[in-house]
Parts: structure tokens; sequence; C-alpha cells
């Protein structure tokens, strides 16, 4: 998106300015926290995998019973694995490990922070749900199958990154304008939209297979996506921007 | 915006104001002291200085007006060339595939045989005993099977069988078994083989084109001449069961309360539709159901199916033959003696189990006849046994329309070419030669007569070489020939000319529809390139006034300067136009046209090598002017993003299911772009154009979701769409409430575009006028035609006014708003000055002028010409359109918008997007790619009769008034808040005309295409053809408007802004 940005005073300028510039949001550097991201990934496809016949067949009732599961799984992997807002491994990612001393602190602030999180995700939901409205999902029927889906994905998509943002709007504009630097949780977002986008392209063929149902392509999409996207911007792509201009502060 | 300099002078400071007056005092004093001392060196003064200065700009102005126009006529015949080029590739894909014929009215009647004499010495024929020729039987019963192919019903080796093989022996059996109660011969269908196309030929005798000129294209029902409208008009009655396919095509025929048709489009569904039919038909062939029908119709459609769902090699097949075999066996033992039984299939087909198309398997069905008295015969010994295959004595399924007839009595429809079946009318012995030249005569006579008649109507000349129809109809008239020779030569008659009648309508000339593929593949090349943004091309708005005054004195000190500039682009067109004329094209061209004529080669060959040749020329103009093939990659995600739109939206064209739901899908596409565009508007730096940013993206998604709901279903969307257009689903009027919608458009629309103009402070000069109360009050007459429409059809005046009057008020209505919106609205259009006012503050240092509207000077002004098309396309649509395209503008001022704040128009997606809104919006008013959608009473709006060309005219403007807004609305992205001395805005408009038709020009290569390619597809006739018309005829229609209402406008627009402002360029 570089000619977004192509503006007639050109690049240079923006490092000049008094900027904030926001930085990716590295998971907790330990073998704890890369298992459970990598394990997040696999306990989410299995999930769906091993749910993919209910979700089939009762769309509704299977979103809804694995809505709580994925609540669990996402609120454990912000907390074991990401640095929470406004928390000091969040504000200055490069200092050393903090001590000893501080983490039980942050671990009671990082549930708390997790907790707000998840209540403006439940908030962010009824604009997902209008989102898919727009997109061309029925209006006013199938409004649970629609809600459920909404609220998958405010839990994979909007938790982790308000989770690490926060409300700094500074931060969340430079996530909504993808200038943001690429991380799991920008990375999840990205992917869900993504997925979710593709989940759709199967709907109208004539093929008569039960899956076509509303939302089973979308919940898969959005569901792969994420967690491709949250492994590749946290893995491979990590602090790359998109749209031409790579951050060089990189956090090593 | 207002300039920057302006900032009127603080008159309460008084030490500024003495300041400035010293300062005033002494520049003047430092003046005249100047011009004293020029006086005295024999100098110009500054005041004589200036008269020079003026005169000099006033010869700059005249010259690059001069200049401009000179690039605007070459703009336009560039553009000239492509629509010949769009039109010579339709015109040969089309050639190929679209085969038209003309419908004839003529009926045959039971009083007018076609050969003289038959009357006076047959006087005694009427319909009881037969009209032409004596009847055999008095009732049929006709049994399709749907796509029963002929090797289904043949005996095969076990150890080679197939599934499909040995299920259904009954026929072959009777044939063999009794010969002369039953025979059984290969039944050869004409393309397309598709069940609608068949029923037409099995019922007409005639070979059904897709576009069957003349035909009521509003509805599916056969007007022509036909076996079961003979058989009405002769007093017989018809019953019905199955596939109801027969009901579309013959409304009202059928007995209703014994009749029952079975919905024909769920290929999953094997057993429904045949289960119907066994269920129904035993009981009417009880002798108690005499007299309430004299033909039965069984229509099982278990084999189509299954060969759909399977293919025919499944033991589903096996099962359902079986069946059929019991089925039919079944039947025959139930019939009376004077009762015929006829089984047959359609079609065949292909080793999938599809058809459509025209391969062996598809075209080779099977007829059988039986009847329980012996009359069937065979001129010959080995016709005994049926034939092993269906190469050998194929019959063709038209043949059955005359044998029928003849066989029940009834006269031959006129429009049959086919021939009577020997067996029928053989003698039980084989050798009533007499009988055979009676029947054959008939059917010849008749197909003579039609001949005539089709010839006369279409103006064609008949060859009379030997071998020729001519010559055979001849030979067989001359007096004193044997019956067997008669007969031959009759024989030979109706062949050949069903061969000339094939040459002209029944064959896809796949060679033209090659040309015609690779000539618009081609141009579009061309196009692309055309439209492609050089690297190094900026299109920066600057809007700057100060600089541009600073520019100006530079140009003007400049000035004295003969090798003065020429523009950039100045040869731009001309240049490419002369790769037209390449000595070396020229030359290969003249050759080839020389060639090609001497040799009388056909014309479609040469006109391709030709037009290719001269596109090859422009490309390569192209390329030497920096355009290079390279180039037409996008480099930029919005290059990227308009690729993938455009081509995920065409690839799709290749699927029936995406392009069935083409609407959905557009909406998804427009949402898309909403999403990527707010990603890009948080991006924006300025706080305030990033809300402003915001704000009208989100309105541009949920517009476009709102408007999503007005909408026409077509059949194949059943069961999962509403419509909302009309006032139900079968009528084609609109609900009283709907009459709101043109009302709330005329209160709220002009305020919305107001409130577009008014940050640019745009909303002055004429605009006031025009948009406030000339554009406000066209909408108010058209909603007041409506409400007069709604009234008339309603009858809410019946008992004050009558209904011609209410229709001449309406018709004058339209008329009046026509008028306005097209006639008065592009000659105001021409003259009106730009949207601008001029506020002068005086002050002691002298005047200073703020300029409103100055930073939208070009987009405010061009405005209004979107604005009058919209008022006329608003009043040819239904109220719910009216709404919808109202949506459509305010659509489209935020796309204005958004393109604008974030910079990208000199990128692809503006035209882009607004060919999807243009596509989309064409859904949105009551369209959709089927011929049976276009609202051809919209002709009536301003007429009160067909009158050539308007009535054309404004179903056009109906069918596409989305498209054609769009069309109209691309030099609006471009010129959005762009200011009076912008340069470039020539280029840059044709640039973005070039990639809006370029979207068009794709989805015509794919659509044809796909077209083409899925010839056999069996939904080839109900999605794959029409959208290929829509988008063929789109192409056209947007080059037209693009070069006579989008860069006309533009010209007239930057004339008049430059006229007060000067020409920047």
């Amino acid at each position: 998106m570089s000619s977004a940005l192509a503006k007639p005073p050109p690049a240079p300028a923006t490092d000049s300015k008094p900027k904030v510039t926001v930085a990716a949001v590295p998971t907790f550097d330990n073998a704890l926290s890369k298992g459970i991201a990598f394990g997040r990934v696999a306990v989410l496809l299995g999930l769906l995998a091993a749910q993919f016949n209910d979700l089939v067949a009762e769309p509704v009732l299977t979103l809804q019973s694995a809505l709580p599961v994925v609540a669990v799984v996402q609120v454990a992997y912000a907390v074991l694995c990401l640095p929470a807002a406004g928390s000091q491994q969040a504000k200055a990612a490069k200092k050393a490990r903090p001590g000893e001393k501080k983490k039980p602190e942050q671990a009671g602030t990082s549930s708390v922070t997790a907790f707000l999180a998840l209540v403006l995700s439940t908030i962010a939901t009824p604009v997902i749900h209008a989102l898919f409205i727009l997109f061309g999902a029925p209006f006013l029927d199938h409004i649970t199958h629609t809600f459920l889906c909404a609220a998958h994905f405010s839990l994979l998509g909007i938790f982790p990154v308000i989770y690490a943002r926060g409300v700094d709007s500074q931060a969340l504009i430079a996530v909504a304008g993808l200038s943001a630097p690429l991380d799991e949780t920008l990375g999840g977002l990205l992917g869900a939209v993504l997925g979710a986008w593709l989940g759709a392209v199967p709907i109208p063929l004539d093929w008569d297979r039960e899956w076509q149902k509303w939302p089973v392509t979308i919940v898969c999409g959005m569901y792969a996506g994420s967690c491709l996207g949250s492994w590749l911007s946290g893995v491979v792509f990590f602090g790359k921007r998109l749209g031409g201009t790579a951050s060089a502060a990189k956090d090593e | 915006m207002p300039p920057k300099s302006s900032k009127p002078a603080d008159g309460l400071d008084y030490k500024a104001i003495s300041k400035q007056f010293a300062k005033a005092r002494a520049a003047r004093e430092a003046r005249e002291a100047r011009d004293a001392e020029a006086k005295e060196k024999g100098l110009p003064t500054e005041k004589e200085q200036t008269e020079i200065l003026e005169r000099q700009r006033e010869l700059l102005n005249t010259k690059r007006q001069k200049a401009y126009e000179r690039r605007w006529w070459w703009t336009a015949a560039f553009w000239t060339w492509l629509l010949a080029v769009h039109a010579v590739g339709i015109w040969l894909f089309a050639s190929g595939f679209l085969l038209t014929r003309l419908v004839l009215d003529d009926k045959s009647s039971c009083a007018a045989p076609p050969v003289e004499g038959l009357a006076a010495s047959q006087a005694a024929l009427d319909v009881d005993k037969g009209c032409w020729h004596p009847k055999q039987f008095d009732r049929a019963v006709v049994i399709l099977i749907d796509a029963l192919r002929y090797d289904f019903t043949v005996p095969e080796d076990p150890a080679a069988a197939h599934a499909f093989h040995n299920s259904f022996p009954f026929l072959y059996d009777t044939a063999v078994k009794a010969p002369q109660n039953a025979f059984l011969r290969p039944f050869i269908a004409d393309p397309p083989t598709t069940t609608l196309q068949r029923l037409k030929g099995l019922t007409t005798g005639t070979l059904p084109t897709f576009i069957d000129a003349g035909s009521n294209f509003a509805g599916t029902a056969i007007d022509e001449d036909n076996l079961l409208m003979q058989l009405r008009e002769s007093g017989k009655k018809i019953a019905h069961l199955g596939d109801d396919t027969w009901w579309s095509l013959f409304p009202e025929y059928f007995e209703p309360n014994i009749s029952k048709a079975y919905d024909s489009f769920n290929v999953w569904d094997l057993h429904t539709v045949d289960n119907g039919v066994i269920d129904n038909i035993f009981p009417l062939l009880e002798s108690s159901k005499d007299g309430q029908w004299d033909l039965l119709i069984g229509h099982c459609l278990g084999v189509d199916h299954a060969g759909h769902r399977y293919g025919p090699d499944h033991s589903a097949m096996t099962a359902k033959l079986q069946q059929m075999n019991e089925f039919v066996t079944k039947v025959a033992g139930s019939i009376d003696h004077d009762t015929l039984l006829i089984v047959m299939g359609d079609h065949g087909m292909d080793g999938k189990g599809d058809h459509g198309g025209e391969s062996d398997d598809e075209v080779e069905a099977a007829l059988w006849m039986y009847s329980k008295r012996p009359v069937f015969g065979r001129t010959s010994p080995e016709f005994a046994v049926p034939p092993a295959t269906a190469k050998i004595r194929p019959v063709n399924q038209i043949d059955l329309v005359p044998t029928l007839a003849l066989l029940l009595g009834i006269p031959i429809p006129y429009n049959n070419l086919g021939k009577p079946i020997e067996e029928a009318f053989a003698g039980q012995k084989g050798n009533d030669w007499a009988n055979l030249e009676a029947v054959s005569r008939l059917a010849s006579a008749g197909i003579e007569r039609y001949r005539q008649s089709y010839f006369k109507a279409r103006g064609i000349k008949q060859t009379v070489e030997p071998g020729s129809p001519a010559a055979l109809w001849a030979a067989a008239n001359v007096a004193g020939l044997a019956h067997k020779d008669a007969y031959n030569y009759l024989t030979e008659f109706e062949n050949e000319t069903l061969q000339v009648y094939k040459g002209l309508w029944a064959r896809f000339d796949v060679p033209r529809m090659v040309a015609g593929v690779f000539v618009t593949a081609v141009g579009l090349v061309m196009l692309v390139m055309y439209s492609s943004k050089p690297a190094d091309e900026e299109f920066v708005v600057a809007n700057d006034a100060e600089l541009d005054y600073a520019e100006r004195r530079l140009e003007l000190m400049n000035l004295n300067h003969e090798d003065q500039e020429v523009h950039p682009d100045q040869h731009f067109h001309r240049s490419l136009l002369g790769g037209l004329a390449d000595a070396r094209v020229l030359f290969v061209v003249g050759v080839l046209i020389a060639v090609g004529l001497y040799r009388k080669q056909p014309m479609d060959g040469l006109a391709a090598l030709v037009v290719t040749l001269l596109i090859t020329g422009v490309i390569s103009a192209l390329s030497t002017s920096g355009r290079s093939i390279l180039n037409i990659l996008p480099r930029t995600f919005w290059g990227w993003l308009s690729v993938v739109l455009t081509l995920s939206h065409s690839i799709g064209f290749a699927s029936n299911s995406y392009t069935i739901w083409e609407d959905s899908i557009l909406l998804f596409f427009i949402a898309t772009f909403g999403v990527a565009a707010l990603i890009s508007s948080f991006r924006i730096e300025s706080k305030v154009d990033r809300t402003m940013a915001i704000y009208h993206t989100v309105t541009f998604i949920i517009i476009g979701r709102l408007a999503s709901y007005s909408k026409l279903c077509r059949e194949e969307q059943m069961p999962y769409c509403t419509s909302t257009y009309y006032a139900s689903v079968t009528s084609s009027t609109s609900a009283p409430w709907q009459l709101a919608i043109p009302f709330a458009v005329f209160l709220i629309l002009p305020d919305v575009i107001k409130a577009f103009l008014m940050p640019s402070k745009s909303y002055e000069g004429l605009a006031p006028t025009w948009i406030g109360y000339a554009f406000r009050g066209g909408l108010f007459l058209s909603a007041l035609y409506w409400t007069i429409d709604a009234a008339n059809n309603g009858g809410w005046l019946a008992d004050r006014l009558s209904e011609s009057t209410l229709k001449s008020a309406g018709v004058y209505l339209a008329q009046v708003i026509l008028a306005l919106s097209l006639i008065a609205g592009s000659t105001s259009f021409a003259w009106a000055p730009p949207n601008i006012s001029i506020l002068s503050t005086s002050a002691k240092t002298g005047q200073l002028v703020t300029i409103l509207g100055y930073g939208n000077a070009m987009g405010a002004r061009y405005l209004f010409l979107p604005l009058n098309f919209l008022a006329a396309c608003i009043l040819v649509t239904k109220p719910m359109g009216s709404g919808a395209l109202a949506l459509m503008m305010w659509q489209i001022l935020c796309l204005a918008e958004i393109i604008d704040l974030n910079q990208l128009k000199a990128e692809s997606i503006g035209p882009v997007m607004l060919a999807i809104l243009g596509n989309f919006y064409f859904f949105k008013t009551g369209h959709q790619a089927v011929l049976s959608s276009i609202q051809w009473d919209s002709a009536f709006i301003p007429l009160f009769s067909i009158r050539y060309p308007w009535s054309p005219l404004v179903v056009a403007l109906n069918t596409f008034a989305g498209q054609i807004l769009a069309a109209v609305s691309v030099p609006l992205i471009v010129l959005w808040k762009v200011g009076p001395k912008q340069r470039g805005i020539l280029e840059t408009t044709a640039r973005a005309l070039g990639v809006f038709i370029a979207y068009f020009a794709v989805e015509a290569l794919t659509t044809m295409s796909w077209a083409g390619w899925l010839r056999r597809h069996l939904m080839l006739y109900r999605v794959f053809c029409p959208r290929f018309m829509l988008a063929a005829l789109l192409l056209v229609v947007m080059d037209l408007v693009g070069v006579l209402v989008a860069l006309t406008g533009v010209r007239s627009n930057t004339l008049a802004v430059c006229e007060v402002f000067g020409w920047a360029e």
C-alpha cells in the first residue's frame, strides 16, 4: 500500500518528525512462551478439525460451545506469551528481562488486562457482525450464526491486539492502517480478515455440499488464516512493515 | 480553497495601516520614478509593459487552447479506433456464435394444404378423417425419456457391456418380433442439445437457434406454428405429465385437471418426476378416460438426471433404465388399438452424462413407435432389424413433426423442415409407394412454401445449379414419374433443403469465434498498454494559487523565446494513430485485401488479419512512446487490487454459479475495496483528512449494502433470493409504498450533493440554481411521473380521469424531463461558467481577491454532467431503481473523496471501482444477465408507440443506467478537487477512461472465451450466452458513452474553466 503514503512531501520526513513509532509486539523470549504460541495454533486448528463435522451439522451449537474453549486458549496465550498493554515489557521490550520480583505483579496485571481486553473484544463483536453484513451476510436471518462467527473473529483477531496495545489510540490507528510493524497480534488479525475473505469464495458454488452453508467456510478460513498469519508474522516477517519502509528499530 | 495570500487587512490596527500606506506610497513613487526614467530613455513605461504582457498572455492562451483542441481531437480519434477494434472483435465472435433465424408468423391450416389440387380432389378430408392426408390414429401417447441415448436401447455383447447397456430391451425386442407393430431407429437431435431447444425442434419441426429473431424476448412461449398449436386448433385435447419446461413453452395448452408439471432443475433428484409420470399416466390410459385427451405427453427426467449426477456408466443408470423398461412395457399393454405410442429421447449424453453440445453421443437419441394394430412397414428386408448403431439409417428429430401430424390427421406446421418417416407410411408390406409419395409430396410442398416465405422475408436469392434444392424440386415435379422415383427425388430434395438451412442457422462457426476472441484479446493488450501509467509520470494535484501565479509570471517572461514549449503529450495520440499508417503495415494490409478480394475469400478471416495487423502497428507505437508491454504490470497495492478484482470477477464467469450470483459478488468487491480504503485512510497523517476519509469510506460501504436491498432475482437464484424490485414476484409494477422512494430522492439527494460541494466552497456560481432548483425540479417531476404511472396501473383515478389522459400526461411529462436533463442540460453544461465566486475585499493597499471554489474548479463544474444523466436515468428507471441510482451517485461522490484524500487519482483503482459500481447498479435497477429481465416497457415512458431510434435508446438508458452513469463519472474521479491550473488533465482522464473500458473489455473477452469454450455446457443458453451478450453490448455502449459524453464533457469543461482562469498548459 505504498501509494497511500506517497505524498508530495515524500517519505524521508517521517523520521525527522517527532512521531511516535509503534513498535512490534514481541512474544516472551522463553521456551515456555514459544511452546505455548506454537501449541495454541495446534490446539485451535485441532479443535477446528475435530469439530468440523459438528460445525457443518449444527453450526450454532458448535460455535457456541467452542467459544469458551477458544476464549480460554486465547487468554492463556495472551497472558503467557504476550506483553500486556502498558506493562514494562510492552513499553521497553528491548530491555533485559525483568527481575524475579516483578513477575507475580505482572501476572496479576496481565490477567486484569486480559479481562479488560476480553470485555473490549466483546464490545467489538457487534462491529464485526456489522462488517460481515456489509460484505453481504444475511441481515435479518441467521443472526446467531453471524454473531457467533463475529465473536470467534473477535477472539482470534481483535483480542490479542487489544491485549497488547490497550487503548493507545496511536497504536490502534497504526494497527488499523496496517502501518504498525508485523507481529503475532497484527498477523493474526490480518490473517483472520484475509482467511474469512477467502472463505466466502466457495459459498455460491452449486456443489450442494453441506459444508458450503453459512458460516462454515468463513469460520474455517478465519481460523486457518489467523493461525497462518500469526505464525508468519511472528516468526518469518516479524517487524517488517507492509508497504515499503521497514522499520529499522527491531529488538533482537 | 481560497488562496492563502488573501487575508483581509486588519483595519483596526492603525499602525499597521499607516505602515502599509507608507509602503504603498513609496512603491508608487518608485514606480513613477522608474516610469519617468524609462520615458527619458525611450523605453516602454510599466503601464505599457503591462499591456504588452496582457497581449502576450492573450496570445499564449489562444495558442494553448488551439493546441488543446488539436490534442483532444487526436484523443477522440484514437478512441474511435478503439471502438472499431472492439466492434470487429465482437462481430467476429458473435457471427460465429449467435446464429439467428427469422420466425415467420404464418400458420398452416386444414383448408389450405401446400399441394395445389389436393383440396379439390380430396375435399372430403376434414379433421375427423385427417386434414391433408387420411389419418391412422385417433390418439397418441408420447413418452419422452430425457437423454435416452440410442445405444441404451440396442443389445450389446454382455462381455463388453456397460452399466447402461441391455437394461432397456423392450423397444428392440418388439421391433424385431413384431415389425408391423413397432420400429426403432436412431433419432438425431440438432444441436444445441438442451431440453428447451429440443422441445422447440420436436414440436415446430425447425432448427432452433439461440436468437429466434422476431419471437418475443420477454417470454419463452413458442409463438410459431407447432404440433401442439395445430392440435389445439383442431379441437384436440393435450395432457402433460412431467418436466415443467413444457409449461413455459406452451402456457395454457394443457388440460388443467389431468396434467401435472414437476420442477426440472433439481438434477440431484432422480425419482420425483418419473414417479409422478408413472403414477399419473395409467389412470389416464383407462378406457373410462376416453375423450379427456388426444395427445398425452409424459416427460421422464430420471435418466437425464442419473447421467448428470453419476454419468451413464453407473448402477443408478441401470436401475433407471430397468424402471423405464418396465414402465414402457406396461404402457404398451395399456393402450388401445387406435392409439399410437411413441417413446423417444430428446438428446443423448456424453461420456460424463452431460449434454448441450453437438458430439455424436449427445445428438444420438432413440425413437420407437408402437401400435397394437399392425401398420408399420419396411421398404427393404434388411431394414427389419433395428440398426446396430446410431450411424445407420438415422432419422432427424424434426421428422417426427410431419410424421405425427399426418398420422393424427392434422396439418403439418408451417415452419416444418422434417420429412415423413418411411416406416410409418410404407404400408404393412413396405411397398405402398403411392402413399409414400403422397406424404412426402405434402411435406416437401410445405418445405418449399416455407422456403419461399423465408427467402422473401430475408431477401435471399435461391441458387439453381444441379443438385441444389431448386433443381431437385423441379425434377420431382416432372409429370409421369413412377411413385418410387418421385419419392426418391422428394426425399433428396428434403435432405438438401435441410442442409441449406443448417448452413444458415445451426452451426457454431468455430474459426470465426476463435478469430473474434483473438482480435478482442490483442485489442485488450493494446488498451491496457495505453491505460498503463509510465513509471515517471505523475499527476500531483497542487492547487496552490500563489504557485500558479508565480509560474504564470515566469511563463510570460519566457514567452519571447520562439522555441516555445510544446505540450509533452501534444503528439501522443497522433503518433499512436500514426502506427496505423506505418508503411510496412499498410503494405501488408493492402496486399492482403487485394489478394482477399481477388480470390474472393470470406470477409471474416481477412477482417481479423487486417485488424490484428493494425493493432500491432499501434502496439509498437505505444511501446516506442514509453508504455511498453512490461509497463502494464501493477506496481502498487492499488494496482494489484484492481487486477485482482477485475480478473476474479471475469474468471468467475467460467462458472455458472458465480455468474448467477454476480450481484452478491459485486457487493463483496465493493466492501472489499471499502475495507482496503479504510485501512489506507488510517494512514493519512492529517487528522482532519483522516477523519474525512474514514467517514467517506464507511458511508461508501454502508450505501453499497443498503442499495443491495433492491434486487430482482433470476430464476436460478431461487430459493435463496427474494425479489424486492416489484410489488410481487409475479408482477412488473411497483408497490404503492415504493412511490415514496422517488420523492425521498427528490428531497434528499440535492442536499447530499450540496454537502459534497460545500467543503470546497464550490456551491457557488450556477450550482445553487442547477442543483437546488433545476435538478431537484427534475427529480420531482420524475416522482410525479411514476405517481401518474402507478395511478394509471392501479386505476386509482379510474372514475375521474380516463386512462388515455393519464397516459398522455405521463408521456409529455417524461418528454419534458428528458428534454430538460439531456438537451437543456447538455447545452447549459457547454456554456456554464465555473462554480466559483469572487469575493473582493477592498483594503487601502488595493483589492484583495478571494476565489471561492478555486480548489475544486474543475470537478465541481464537471459534476453537472453526471447529474444531468442521473436525472434522465432516474426518470426511465422504476421507483425502486431511482433510489438505487441516487445511492449510486452518493457512492460515486464518496469514491471521489476517497480517491482524492488517499491521493489515488493516477491509480487504476478509481475507474475499476466505478466499473464495479456500474455493474452493481445494473443489478440494483431490476436487471439480471438474462434476456427476460430487459424492461421493454420503459420504451413507453416517453413515447406512445415504438419509434426508431428513440425506443431502443430509452431501453438502453434503462438497462445500462448504472454503467452509463459510471462512465460519465470517470472524469469526475480525476477532476474532483482539482483546481483550474492543473496540468495533464486530458491525458489522465483518457487513461482513467482506458482503465474503465479495459474492465469491460476484460469481461467481454472472458465471457466470450467461456461461452465459446463451454458451448456444450448445459447452461450455455441460460447463463453463459446471455452474459456474453451483456458484456459485448456493454463494451460497445461504454466506448460510445466514453467518447461522446465523458471525453466531450472533459473538453467543454476544460474550455469553460480555462477561459476564465487562462490556460495552464
